[in-house]
């Protein structure tokens, strides 16, 4: 085993001996390392910050930090306006959106699809009625009409309708009955069915935005209109999002209104719990798939800094042997090669940090990247970071130790005499 | 004063084995060396010479045969123990040198200083020092390559001797230096035995042979003279 005075004397000598390695060398060094930490960190992060982008659509265009429901058993949340006055007195409150909302059916090309048997161009999707101001201010929705435009308080039987919806933008093919509308365009007439009510409508415009976006499949209208469709003559909503002053409080918040018996009457869900199951999984798979990448860059960092210390050795082996000759131990020699690997990775692993966090995370937080399923981010908690700092450090200074003994274990005369 | 030999082989071999070749290089070195004396052992290219040397100072083991340090078995030791004993009781002056290059003249010095439980102050102390009793005191922080092949050889010297070791090895101290850097190095070795320092040095150079007390001269892994010199 290493002994202190090993782990000096090799100190000792790594710190000289990196001090004075040729710049080029450290310096392509420590490039491999950076890209490995890199490789470690960012495709992890990407891969989950592709699904944590779907979550921040949610929290953005639908749910707010939390959101309240109506209970399974319910068709709405009863007593709804007292609940709204209630929630937007409450002093942690930014704003709100009070919308209904129904599972429905549209329908396009009826007037030219004569043909009995001709499959009809009709798909699913989620209606909501909502105040158009109130939502446009909680979602900014307005800013996410690619063709026609928004509507307006008095609209009267017009509908925007996600862009997943219509077939040129949507990647979803012949799904049974979720068949994307063909030929849809601003001013076309559909039809919106809702609980076997129906009604002709014009669509004022389209929701252009990602596939996995809740406005993606999404219908709007004014409220008032959606009531009449459902045949609802109350004023009780489906659904109340609610965007905080401070949106970490979100958990305590929704403490706070199933403390105060809003749980009694309606669901109360964190935008975490609000998000769809499916979601949740395709998270854990896709960090899987990154850990799974990841490893395999650590295999390669791994081989990288065992060739790199295995010639370094090779080359030296003649020294190595005059350094045994003369008494000193082959523990100190190895210790002093594990330092050099550490060193470069730590190195790597800084640059690699300062480059993450003041320059990456923040740089895509702003500007994510477009991807058809999300605005990608990069996720990169500080903790699980320093545990792959960790791990590529374990991983060099192990590839540093492996080839360091087989060259320290070989005969000293040999190594002196540079004989084979 | 102790009458034991600082140093004694007794029917020492080696051979070496290449596949089917077996190549006997030492055939039965009987040799006692005592403290404070100055031997060289000379002989043609290939006598064995060097081998002999390896042997007494631990870096080869012998096919067979006894080495005893101080009249201690030696040849039996762990490799931990050699290196031990190679630390604190030898000192090594090659003919290449042998020093590090990432390492300056008084770095190379301090190693196996620090090896030997030094402080680092105390062994910049004791190096510089060292490095001043063969003239180099003005080129501490010198890196190897900015030194002459002398210099060099006086930094490996100086390293040798740092912390007085029972015996000095030398394997062709001078063989790879000009006249004057030889004579230089020889003055050293002349100074050092004055001090009472043991040392074995290896030369196929009579000149540099007859500087010392003791000549055992070696051919086909046999010593054939073993005679002082004055």
């Amino acid at each position: 085993m290493f002994t202190p005075l090993d782990i000096r004397v090799g100190w000792y000598l790594a710190r000289r001996q990196v001090r004075r390695t040729s710049i080029w060398t450290t310096g392509l060094i420590v490039f491999v390392m950076l890209l490995t930490f890199l490789n470690l960190v960012v495709v992890t992060g990407l891969l989950v910050g592709i699904v944590d982008g779907i979550s921040k659509l949610y929290r953005e265009q639908q749910t707010g930090d939390v959101v309240v429901s109506s209970l399974n058993t319910e068709n709405y949340i009863k007593n709804s306006q007292n609940l709204i006055a209630f929630i937007r007195d409450l002093p942690q409150v930014e704003r709100i959106s009070a919308r209904y909302v129904s599972p429905g059916t549209l329908e396009a090309n009826y007037k030219t699809n004569t043909d009995p048997n001709e499959r009809r161009n009709s798909t699913g999707a989620n209606i909501f009625g909502v105040d158009t101001e109130a939502e446009d201010a909680f979602a900014n929705l307005s800013s996410f009409v690619g063709e026609g435009s928004y509507l307006a308080p008095g609209d009267y039987d017009q509908v925007l309708v996600g862009s997943q919806l219509i077939d040129r933008y949507s990647f979803g093919g012949d799904i049974p009955g979720l068949t994307p509308l063909r030929d849809v365009y601003p001013g076309s007439k559909i039809r919106v069915t809702i609980n076997g009510s129906t009604r002709e409508m014009t669509v004022k415009g389209i929701l252009v935005t990602t596939a996995n976006s809740p406005l993606a499949t999404g219908v709007y209208m004014p409220g008032t209109e959606l009531r009449q469709l459902m045949g609802r003559d109350d004023f009780n909503v489906n659904q109340i999002a609610i965007r905080l002053k401070d949106s970490d409080e979100a958990d305590r918040f929704s403490d706070l209104l199933i403390k105060s018996g809003v749980g009694e009457v309606a669901l109360v869900q964190t935008f975490d719990q609000a998000i769809p199951n499916g979601v949740a999984e395709v998270r854990n798979t896709f960090e899987q798939i990154g850990n799974a990448i990841s490893s395999v860059g650590l295999v390669v960092a791994s081989i990288t800094m065992f060739i790199v210390i295995f010639i370094n050795a090779v080359t030296r082996r003649k020294f190595i042997g005059i350094l045994k000759g003369i008494g000193i131990s082959g523990e100190a020699i190895e210790v002093s090669y594990m330092f050099q690997s550490l060193f470069y990775a730590i190195i790597g692993a800084s640059i690699g940090l300062l480059i993450l966090y003041g320059f990456l995370v923040p740089y895509f937080s702003a500007h994510p990247i477009v991807l058809p399923i999300s605005n990608a981010i990069i996720v990169a908690p500080f903790t699980g970071t320093m545990v792959r700092v960790a791990l590529l450090a374990f991983a060099t200074i192990v590839a540093g130790y492996i080839p360091a003994r087989m060259i320290v274990r070989k005969n000293t005369l040999d190594s002196i005499l540079g004989r084979n | 004063m102790s009458t034991t030999p600082i140093l004694q082989t007794r029917n020492l071999t080696r051979t070496f084995k290449s596949g089917s070749i077996i190549t006997p290089v030492l055939k039965g070195i009987s040799l006692e060396i005592a403290r404070g004396e100055w031997v060289a052992i000379m002989g043609r290219s290939g006598a064995g010479k060097s081998t002999l040397l390896y042997q007494m100072s631990l870096l080869d083991d012998p096919s067979s045969g006894e080495i005893l340090i101080e009249g201690r078995e030696a040849h039996a030791l762990s490799e931990k123990e050699k290196a031990h004993m190679r630390l604190y009781k030898f000192g090594f002056v090659f003919q290449e040198y042998a020093l590090m290059q990432e390492l300056t003249a008084l770095e190379n010095v301090m190693v196996p200083l620090l090896m030997e439980r030094y402080t680092v102050e105390h062994a910049r102390e004791h190096a510089t020092s060292g490095l001043d009793r063969v003239g180099l005191g003005k080129r501490l922080n010198n890196l190897p390559s900015q030194l002459s092949g002398g210099e060099q050889q006086r930094v490996s010297i100086a390293r040798a001797i740092a912390e007085a070791p029972e015996i000095l090895f030398a394997d062709e101290p001078t063989a790879n230096l000009d006249r004057e850097a030889s004579s230089v190095v020889m003055d050293i070795f002349r100074g050092l035995h004055k001090d009472g320092q043991t040392i074995i040095m290896v030369t196929h150079e009579e000149e540099y042979g007859k500087e010392a007390q003791r000549i055992v001269q070696i051919d086909d892994g046999r010593i054939i003279s073993d005679s002082p010199t004055r």
